[in-house]
């Protein structure tokens, strides 16, 4: 039996099928529209409400996230009504960038706006918008100033910190005993929470009374082992802190690298009569450097966000030696309940953050390209 | 006798042979004139806080989570009196404090267990760091996002808290049940109120006294090196700052019992604004005039004292003492320098809480139990006079001026209970619970965070029976005492954002401890963001707040 259609069918349906797509199209923009247009409406409406302009509106502004809510939910379903199937495929991403939006973006432009303000939380009439005052305080304020500087020094430590994790990858690479215990035993580190290894060494271990460095110090000849009292020695105890907890990380990576290298060229070189000075120097070194490159930006943007340690250990003492940017913002909000310029420290130096970087990766990948 | 006494007895597991006991010793008293006009309630009240005091024993180690649920089990008589069993079954409460060395939420858990079996309410608990604290009830208060039913918090956030409309006023028969004319004077009204309504149930009295080790100053070397250096006076505690920091200069570098000798102690680390207290403790005699009720900021206009001469003095001996003080010093926290290092027997002097007083022979860590004296703090042989702007010699000599540093703890009932009358009563019984008369005894005596603050507090037969030495114990209550009741009195201002002003005045004190600035240059740092502060929180309105938590009519 011959089941196919006629040929004429697939012709006949084609113009009900447009008519029913546009129809479809049709509502779709309808309820992109409409939708948008609610979400405006309510927005704007809480916004006049809270700004006390109307007298009737909503105690808190839940309503207005549902609504947001509701809102992405009907943008989908609006895709699929006017773009068909190719409408359900922008569905996978449209959840995604929902999220974003409302958790990453609106957040960023909200602390803009925050910036801005003069918002303490001990004032009775709320925030304020105050212009440029809070950019002019940034940038007299000497304690910024004086915790940026120090993570010039933090950041330069993580050179020191990537020779000493290219070491140990070195020597976890290498055919040695119990290497696998070795491996997990210094990952150990990585695993431990900051703020524990604050109080477990800062606060105990390196303690001037009774911690066992302490000492351990005074045994070798140190008649007053204090390891957070003058500025230098202060800062290198921070980083060593830092760097038992960070050089895991950093080794991991390298060992990673390590192992994905060819092993032919290295015992090429070998059999060339390379010695192992030159087969690091002139072999693993360069082929490493894309990773290392990667480890170590990776290394500094978390040093940039450094604070933990130092709020639980020197609360950024002695003097500010030791104070951090992050370290600084935290004191301000938290101490100081002063929302508006925290803010504004931190976005500035979000911007910084992301000068530095952008410049880092640049100057990197030419660096690379020079290398290579 | 009354249901309630003999349920107080019973519940202290009281035979019949003690009750006799006890009621031929109060004879025996009445027949001397001792306790003439003693009732049988009394009698029962006063076995009652016998037995408290020996829960654990002073010189018996350190309290436990038993011994606090057993001093909460036996101080429920008041709570039985005003609610039913189960009455509260079904109600769950939050309770947000402070969950650090100084134990109180810890506590507070174990006193409340037994309300809660009785009343048949649950509570569960926000435990906050003491340098957390303040961020995290700015940051509900800012964010309307108020999560607690009650809350331990300090005189000095009332005006952050209540002036905000967030507490609930205390019902009168919480007053009764705490016996609220009891506590003394200084924490009466105004403290504690708000636009003239009750709100706190006080927990603690505060105020900076001066701890001192009574075996360096009794030490016959020290005294014979102290003559051959020349120096004025006897080898003896000494009662002024210039003496404080004379003999803390004297004795960098000398011995005692075998360790290096250290004389005061100054907590230079900032402790989230808790720290700054320790500088007003060093400044009170210097900034704190007899004539003037104030010595933080100026009264009509905010503008702050604290780069006036008698502050910028004070910043100064910090400075020249830190040299004579432990090598670590500079990153010694409050917490530090009471627990970890006078407590530990570093030192020689320290200005803190009564703290330092409760624990010296209660706490397993300690070990000046023995040694340990106490005085109100330090006068000055001068005083600066703001008004004049000229230093003064006083006729009665020195200017003593003791730091009623924050107030003390209390306890508030949130205005969002009120909506549940159930609710309120539970969350108020809770509260009245806490600041029982009996129990405060209990944590006046034991290691708990809170001092004495009530009149009953300084009864001292009641220490000594419970195991205290009396010299100790006179010594001790004496200094709180002469603290709170002194005539010139630091008194802390009770204005929004308090803790904002002595937050950043840490982090120049840091500096200026560091060696980063001068004592002067420091301080007017610390007076210009202060004034930035006044501003921001709004002038007029802390002006206002400020000469009412002064006593003055704004």
């Amino acid at each position: 039996m011959n089941t196919a259609l006629p040929e004429t069918a697939g012709k006949v349906h084609e113009p009900l099928m447009r008519s029913q797509a546009e129809a479809n199209g049709a509502w779709g923009r309808i309820l992109l529209w409409l939708s948008s247009l609610i979400l405006a409406v309510i927005v704007v409406w809480q916004i006049l409400y809270k700004a006390s302009v109307i007298a009737v509106g909503f105690d808190t502004w839940r309503p207005v996230l549902y609504t947001f809510i509701l809102w992405a939910i009907a943008i989908g379903a609006a895709q699929v009504l006017i773009r068909g199937e190719r409408g359900k495929h922008a569905l996978f991403i449209l959840p995604a960038v929902a999220f974003t939006v409302a958790m990453v973006i609106f957040p960023t432009f909200f602390g803009l706006y925050i910036a801005f303000t003069d918002w303490n939380l001990s004032s009775l009439t709320g925030r304020h918008f105050n212009g440029l005052d809070n950019v002019r305080s940034l940038l007299g304020d000497a304690y910024f100033w004086n915790a940026l500087r120090n993570m010039i020094y933090y950041v330069l430590f993580v050179l020191a910190q990537y020779v000493i994790a290219f070491g140990l990858a070195l020597l976890l690479n290498a055919e040695i005993k119990a290497r696998k215990f070795f491996r997990v035993a210094f990952l150990l580190p990585f695993m431990l929470s900051p703020v524990a290894v604050s109080w477990m060494i800062g606060k105990s271990l390196m303690e001037y009374r009774f911690g066992p460095a302490a000492t351990l110090a005074r045994h070798l000849g140190w008649d007053n082992p204090a390891f957070f009292t003058s500025p230098w020695i202060a800062r290198l105890s921070i980083v060593a802190m830092d760097a038992w907890v960070w050089i895991p990380f950093i080794m991991i990576l390298l060992l990673a690298g390590l192992q994905a290298m060819p092993k032919e060229v290295t015992e090429a070189a070998k059999v060339d009569g390379a010695s192992p000075w030159q087969s690091f120097w002139q072999i693993t070194f360069p082929l490493m450097l894309p990773v290392s490159v990667t480890a170590i930006v990776l290394k500094i943007i978390f040093q940039l966000k450094l604070a933990d340690i130092v709020i639980n250990v020197t609360a950024g003492g002695p003097g500010g030696a030791t104070d951090t940017v992050s370290s600084f913002i935290f004191r301000e909000y938290r101490d100081r309940s002063n929302v508006g310029y925290g803010t504004m420290l931190a976005e500035f130096y979000l911007v910084i953050i992301i000068i530095f970087v952008t410049l880092l990766l640049k100057f990197a990948s030419r660096f690379m390209q020079r290398t290579t | 006798m009354k249901v309630q006494q003999h349920e107080m007895l019973m519940a202290l597991k009281a035979s019949r042979r003690t009750v006799l006991k006890g009621a031929a010793a109060l004879s025996a008293l009445a027949a001397t004139g001792g306790l003439t006009a003693l009732s049988p309630q009394a009698a029962a009240q006063s076995e009652l806080r016998t037995q408290l005091l020996k829960i654990p024993g002073v010189g018996k180690g350190s309290p436990t989570d038993a011994d606090w649920q057993k001093v909460g089990e036996m101080c429920l008589g008041a709570t039985k009196a005003s609610v039913k069993e189960g009455e509260f079954k079904g109600v769950e409460l939050t309770f947000m404090g402070l969950n650090n060395q100084n134990l109180h939420n810890l506590l507070f858990r174990g006193f409340l267990k037994p309300w809660e079996a009785y009343t048949g309410a649950k509570i569960s608990w926000i435990d906050l760091a003491q340098a957390d604290y303040n961020a995290r009830l700015q940051q509900s208060i800012a964010t309307s996002t108020v999560d607690f039913d009650i809350i331990e918090m300090g005189a000095p956030f009332e005006g952050d808290v209540c002036g905000k409309g967030l507490t609930s006023e205390m019902p009168d028969w919480v007053k009764k049940q705490i016996e609220f004319d009891d506590i003394v004077n200084y924490l009466k009204p105004p403290v504690g109120t708000w636009n003239g309504k009750q709100y706190r149930v006080t927990i603690d009295g505060d105020a900076h006294n001066f701890n001192y080790r009574t075996d360096y100053f009794a030490d016959k070397d020290l005294a014979k090196a102290w003559k051959d250096e020349g120096h004025q006076g006897e080898w003896e505690v000494p009662k002024t700052w210039q003496k404080v920091q004379e003999v803390t200069k004297f004795l960098k570098g000398k011995k005692f019992k075998g360790q290096d000798a250290y004389g005061y102690l100054d907590p230079a680390k900032g402790w989230g604004g808790f720290g700054f207290y320790f500088l007003g403790s060093r400044a009170s005699a210097y900034a704190k005039h007899p004539d003037d009720k104030a010595w933080l900021f100026d009264i009509d206009t905010m503008k702050p004292r604290v780069n006036n001469p008698a502050w910028v003095r004070a910043i100064q001996d910090v400075v020249d003492a830190l040299p004579s003080e432990p090598a670590d010093q500079i990153n010694a926290d409050p917490g530090t320098t009471g627990f970890q290092q006078f407590l530990a027997g570093t030192g020689s002097m320290l200005a803190w809480w009564g703290d330092i007083g409760s624990n010296a022979k209660t706490s397993d860590s300690s070990v000046i139990g023995d040694v340990c004296g106490f005085s109100i703090l330090p006068g000055s042989d001068d005083v600066y006079n703001s008004k004049t702007g000229k230093w003064d010699k006083l006729p009665s000599g020195p200017n003593y001026a003791p730091n009623c540093a924050y107030l003390g703890w209390g306890v508030y009932v949130m205005a969002r209970v009120d909506s549940d009358p159930v609710k309120q009563k539970a969350a108020w019984s809770a509260a009245a619970h806490l600041g029982g008369k009996d129990l405060s005894l209990w944590t006046a005596a034991y290691p708990s965070g809170f001092q004495p603050y009530r009149n009953s507090h300084f009864i001292i037969p009641e220490w000594v029976a419970a195991g205290y030495d009396e010299a100790f114990i006179t010594s001790y209550l004496k200094s709180e005492s002469d603290s709170y009741n002194h005539p010139n009195a630091a008194i802390e201002p009770r204005i929004p954002g308090i803790f904002q002003y002595y937050s950043v005045a840490e982090d120049e004190l840091a500096k200026i401890y560091a060696g980063g600035s001068s004592a002067q240059a420091g301080a007017d740092a610390i007076a210009a963001a202060w004034e930035k502060i006044t501003d921001k929180i709004g002038r007029d309105s802390q002006i206002k707040l400020y000469k009412a938590s002064l006593g003055l009519v704004a």
